[in-house]
């Protein structure tokens, strides 16, 4: 087997397990289950490997069917999408195991096989999406992604899940048409599709057809914006999230937006190339975007009495960070913001996952009964603290290493102000969390005598809680061993 | 009726903590007769050999913050295991980890006066880890060991009476190990994480009672102290650009570029810590906090936490914004100029917060409460000390002094204060001065201990408080020498002075001197390790009034002699000076008549009940605007059927602060504007798509295109 062949049979497994899972409909679904874990499992290894690969030894090139780039589809592993892909793989193979012990909340059992067939095929897209090196293609990865979560959304079979589905669906197909329009005005100037021969004739196309660059960028922006959920965009996010099941919730949330938000870095800074970006200004649009993010999601999300909701808005102002680091376009600015794309994924897969586990027993979603919580479900409730604490920005927690980098950047970049949202915004998730935490832990006291009688947990639920609670603190003490594949990354988009 | 007497013993474990406190006495009465060299015991002890030999193995190592940060740790730990059996045990793990603590803080003495300890963890968090003990972070350590072992003691008995008490003793050991954390770090980024974890772990302990009003007042603390935390972050973050190095050491030759900026850090610097330190106008959570939390948390929080505080902006102060010791020559340095500023700046806001905290206290009837704001009104003194220590540059050693030796002194009187209120809440369950009255009788020794300590406090000679209030005072006079401005400051300084003498007579006279009707007739005479902790520390106050030399000589002169300080000045000003000078005297004992007659004559008119208005305060002031514009913006647009929530609207207009805070009105509005905007939001999807597009267009469009 050569390796450049590996990034193709990561896509391969993936959909083979798709297509395995309803032909195990009679055997016991632990086969499955088993089976899908392998499958992860051999992902995250190969993703490990080629992370290596790429940072050591040379960026893989590998074109379908030996066409020739700009008539073939051409996929591109770099130090960019070979972390990404890991992180999601990692982030993926938690959350499986969570989906496996039974946490598949509101589910009907005969639908588990579905459910697992589109988290699968939901994964290849995102693979895809990382790896090709073809706008065209990426929206066809893109379609198939919403497709997918669309129906993950929607796998409840209740009323107001399908509300949720279906104005999910109609905004994201604005932005994903939106995105095509882009790509196809584009196409329309430079007669490519492929990144790399964009990106060599962008400026001549600029020079010559400025109006369709122009749109192109306004209308990928915008779309991309939408599926990323910025914030004037991200009306579909809170009903959809507090939809889904809980697994989902996590998945949408933590993997999800972010491959979309990397998708609007490889734009920018492949196809449009930063020359033309600081002409157009683009840097203020996105960090006025990213901005308004960061204080209305915050606000957005104190109100809200479903936890669910609060996460989801929650995501939104922390989209708006990931923003923020891209919008300086600068090296600092990126490596803060994939920093926080990992961080921000650890935590949210951790806050979603306890969240997940409380509204599993307890079947509550109400912030207001979440009294005394701690007590009963010690574990839930302390990884819940620990990334609700990562998200305020305290010490020992990689949130905290992720406020640090951004400051620096945007200092960097000479945006003071947005030093003084930064904090702002961080105040305003202190309202929002720790009210939680100290309702948690602190109050109601009658719990407190039921401490012999927790939960019977399944281990496969708490075993990756703790994973991720660990995961949180290690990243947050030692940054430094991840900052190398993040720097590289950053320094494979830029000149 | 005469009642006869009997002392009665009800701990068992009086005896071992005796024994406990006792050594702690003697090995503190060698520590100081070993540091002052008296009786030649120095020369003695460093000719032996077995000193000699002890201290090559001291300089062997230079870990010793990691053993001084792990005791509580280890303590905390021990106390987990074997507290859940049997509750002496778990006072006793306590008890004896603070006893390892005073003697491993003893024992480093030799080490830290040759030198600096100083330790490195590099690539922690991506910036690394210093940590450095040098004099002024050992002098701290020092006050706040021996500050924390005897809070122990009495909190060994006092929680008895309280519920969780496991609970409570494992948070004050994690407590005491961030406090410590915080005193021995060396560079900004390990000081910010240690002060995130005491503010963490401390609201454990205000909000122990668990009752509706320690939530309201924890919510308050936590609060106030993130927003603490997040401006230290937002200064992190800019020294870190800047410099890339977060170490204490002069930075003030490029700061000195900076413009603006150099003042905005320093700003937050100051007003971050200064939200622990309890310095005005961020002082609101300290006199909620203090009264509700137990009595040794509150006496720790206001003996050592505030402290910390100031150790911060003292700390940061005079590393970062001092120039560095051979850079310098002279006072006429222009790198002066920018901390010449700063300390103008800071030595006002000290006025401030000292005033306030004085006549706040004035009108207290809750005895804690009335110690909380006097607590605000001395940490009002430290901070006009640092910054006369600031203001006053080559020659500020005075109010360097002052800040360091009132830290001291605070740490010990203050804390003893809380800890008598809190023996005479043990007794009777009352805390309103005007119910109590007639203590004295009862409780002898206690009435004692409050006098010594208040002589303390309002500065009487021969007694602590008067050493570092006569330096505090000969700060600002030098600094009035160079700006007439600051002779407001000095009267400032003499008027708040006799109003702590009033409000301390106030308080003495009505819990202890006044005839109560309810002669609290249960009260019995005890012996118990309240009295114990009472004890000592009253006893380690008269001993440092009649010896200042020691906290002088052997504490704060390696200080000013390796700081940026005229070493002449210093000699004559401070090392050299008559401490027990006729006109200081003389002017300490005037202000202590002159508070006293205040006191008599407010007592006389009544004066001492005066209340403030409720709506006279930041939370009413700020949120009644927003509630009118909100609400007459509502009826402008929609008439008679505004959509906004009426009641939740409502609440914003309520005049009391204790029931509604900043946060929870701040949380009302973004529920009224959530109810109605978020769906109007969501349900407008395709407009806001719309309009978007179309105004990023236009923007690109003509930004590119026409111009």
């Amino acid at each position: 087997m050569n390796i450049e062949q590996l990034p193709i049979i990561n896509l391969l497994l993936f959909l083979l397990m798709a297509l395995v899972i309803p032909l195990l409909k009679r055997k016991p679904f632990k086969i499955t289950l088993i089976l899908g874990f392998v499958v992860l499992g051999l992902v995250l290894i190969s993703s490990g490997y080629l992370l290596w690969y790429v940072n050591n030894v040379e960026v893989i090139h590998y074109t379908f069917g030996g066409h020739e780039a700009r008539f073939g589809i051409e996929f591109i592993v770099d130090p960019f999408s070979a972390l990404f892909t890991t992180i999601i793989a990692g982030l993926a193979a938690i959350i499986y195991i969570y989906s496996s012990g039974d946490a598949t909340e509101g589910i009907e059992k005969t639908e588990y096989g579905r459910y697992y067939v589109l988290l699968f095929i939901l994964l290849m897209s995102m693979f895809g999406i990382l790896y090709t090196n073809d706008l065209f293609n990426t929206y066809v990865f893109i379609e198939i992604l919403s497709i997918t979560t669309c129906a993950i959304i929607s796998i409840k079979k209740k009323k107001d899940t399908y509300t949720s589905a279906f104005r999910y669906v109609m905004m994201n197909e604005l932005g994903s048409l939106s995105y095509l329009f882009g790509v196809a005005l584009i196409y329309m100037a430079t007669g490519f599709t492929n990144i790399t021969l964009i990106s060599e004739s962008i400026q001549n196309a600029y020079a010559s057809y400025p109006v369709n660059i122009i749109v192109a960028l306004g209308f990928m922006i915008i779309g991309l914006g939408i599926k990323a959920a910025i914030f004037p965009f991200h009306i579909w996010l809170p009903d959809a999230h507090s939809a889904a099941p809980s697994t989902s919730s996590a998945i949408l949330s933590a993997i999800v937006i972010k491959v979309y938000i990397l998708v609007l870095v490889k734009v920018l800074f492949r196809v449009f190339k930063l020359d033309i970006l600081n002409e157009m200004n683009i840097s203020t649009i996105l960090l006025v975007l990213a901005g308004v993010a960061m204080i209305m999601g915050s606000v957005f999300a104190i109100a809200q009495k479903d936890v669910k909701r609060m996460l989801g808005y929650s995501s939104v102002a922390q989209m708006g960070y990931i923003l923020l680091g891209i919008g300086l376009l600068s090296f600092e600015g990126l490596r803060a913001a994939f920093f926080h794309i990992l961080s921000h994924g650890l935590m949210k897969t951790a806050l979603f996952l306890s969240v997940g586990e409380i509204i599993y027993y307890k079947k509550t979603r109400k912030v207001n009964d979440f009294d005394g919580m701690g007590f009963i479900m010690p574990v839930a409730m302390g990884v819940f603290s620990i990334a609700a604490l990562g998200m305020i920005g305290i010490p020992l927690t990689s949130g905290f290493i992720s406020k640090l980098n951004l400051g620096v950047a945007v200092l960097d970049q000479n945006q003071i102000i947005f030093l003084v949202i930064l904090i702002v915004s961080s105040l305003l998730n202190v309202i929002y969390y720790l009210p939680i935490i100290i309702l948690a832990f602190l109050k109601n006291e009658k719990y407190r005598y039921r401490l012999k009688s927790i939960e019977p947990t399944p281990r496969t639920m708490i075993a990756p809680l703790v994973l991720l609670g660990v995961l949180i603190v290690v990243v947050g003490l030692f940054p430094n061993q991840i900052m190398i594949f993040i720097e590289a990354a950053a320094n494979s988009l830029l000149p | 009726m005469k009642e006869r007497r009997t002392i009665k013993i009800f701990d068992s474990m009086v005896k071992s903590n005796s024994i406990l406190v006792g050594f702690s006495l003697v090995l503190l009465f060698f520590f100081i007769i070993y540091s002052q060299n008296i009786w030649l015991f120095r020369t003695w002890l460093n000719s032996t050999r077995f000193f000699s030999s002890y201290e090559t193995v001291l300089r062997s190592y230079n870990f010793d913050m990691f053993i001084i940060i792990l005791i509580p740790l280890l303590g905390a730990i021990f106390e987990l295991l074997f507290g859940e059996r049997l509750s002496s045990n778990r006072d006793k793990s306590i008890i004896y980890m603070g006893f390892v603590e005073i003697v491993y803080i003893l024992s480093i003495y030799p080490k830290v006066l040759a030198g600096m300890i100083d330790f490195e963890i590099p690539g922690i968090f991506g910036v690394g880890f210093f940590f450095r003990i040098d004099m002024l972070a050992y002098s701290v350590l020092l006050v706040s060991s021996f500050v924390w072992f005897y809070v122990m003691i009495y909190a060994h008995e006092y929680m008895k009476k309280e519920k969780h008490g496991t609970r409570f003793f494992f948070f004050l050991a994690l407590t005491y190990s961030a406090v410590l954390g915080t005193i021995c770090s060396g560079d900004l980024l390990a000081m910010f994480l240690f002060f995130e974890i005491m503010t963490i772990t401390s609201y454990m302990l205000v909000i122990h009672g668990q009752k509706e009003e320690s939530y309201k007042a924890g919510y308050n603390y936590i609060i106030m102290g993130l927003i603490g935390g997040f401006l230290i972050l937002t200064a992190l973050i800019l020294i870190y650009f800047n410099f890339g190095d977060l170490r204490f050491s002069s930075k003030i030759a490029e700061l000195e570029n900076f413009g603006n900026l150099k003042y905005w850090i320093m700003g937050l610097l100051v007003l971050g810590f200064g939200i622990k330190a309890g310095m005005a106008p961020v002082h609101v959570w300290l006199p909620r906090a203090h009264p509700v939390a137990p009595t040794p948390a509150s006496a720790l929080l206001s003996g050592v936490m505030i402290k910390i505080g100031a150790y911060g902006i003292l700390r940061v102060a005079v590393s970062y914004y001092f120039p560095s010791r051979d850079t310098i020559t002279s006072i006429n340095d222009p790198l002066w100029l920018s901390v010449n500023n700063i300390g103008a700046i800071i030595i006002w806001t000290g006025i401030i917060t000292m005033a306030l905290g004085a006549f706040m206290a004035l009108m207290q009837e809750n005895i804690k409460k009335l110690l909380a704001y006097s607590s605000v009104s001395q940490m009002g003194y430290i901070v006009v000390s640092i910054g006369t220590a600031l203001y006053l540059g080559y020659e500020g050693a005075t109010g360097y002094t002052g800040a360091i030796y009132h830290i001291f002194n605070h740490a010990l009187f203050k804390s003893l204060l809380f800890m008598v209120a809190g023996v005479i809440y043990f007794h009777t369950k009352e805390l309103n001065m005007y119910k109590l009255g007639g203590i004295a009788k009862k409780l002898p020794f206690t009435t004692v201990v409050f006098f010594i300590a208040m002589l303390g406090i309002i500065g009487m000679p021969l007694f602590n408080g008067y050493v570092s209030k006569t330096f505090i005072h000969h700060g600002i006079t030098e600094a009035a020498h160079i700006n007439s401005s600051f002779y407001i400051a000095e009267v400032m300084y003499i008027v708040v002075s006799c109003m702590t003498v009033t409000y301390f007579m106030k308080m003495f006279y009505y819990v202890f001197i006044k005839k109560n009707e309810s002669e609290y007739a249960d009260l019995v005479f005890d012996i118990s390790s309240l009295d114990l902790a009472l004890g000592s520390i009253a006893l380690i106050i008269i001993g440092v009034g009649l010896n200042p030399g020691f906290v002088l000589n052997n504490l704060i002169a390696p200080q000013l002699l390796s700081a940026t300080y005229d070493i002449g000045f210093v000699n004559s000003h401070i090392l050299h000076m008559n401490i027990f000078n006729l006109e200081d005297i003389f002017l300490s004992l005037g202000i202590i008549i002159v508070g006293i007659i205040i006191f008599i004559v407010a007592k006389r008119y009544k004066l001492l009940n005066v209340k403030l208005p409720k709506w006279l305060s930041i939370e009413y002031l700020f949120f009644y605007p927003a509630y009118w514009l909100m609400r007459n913006i509502c009826v402008l647009v929609y008439g008679s059927n505004c959509p906004y929530k009426k009641e939740e609207l409502l609440k914003l207009t309520d005049r009391d602060t204790d029931k509604l805070g900043f946060i929870d009105r701040f949380v009302i509005t973004t529920n009224v504007l959530n109810q109605r905007y978020e769906q109007s939001i969501i349900r407008s999807d395709a407009l806001i798509y719309t309009f978007f597009i179309t105004l990023l267009l236009i923007y690109l469009l003509v930004k590119s295109l026409l111009i």
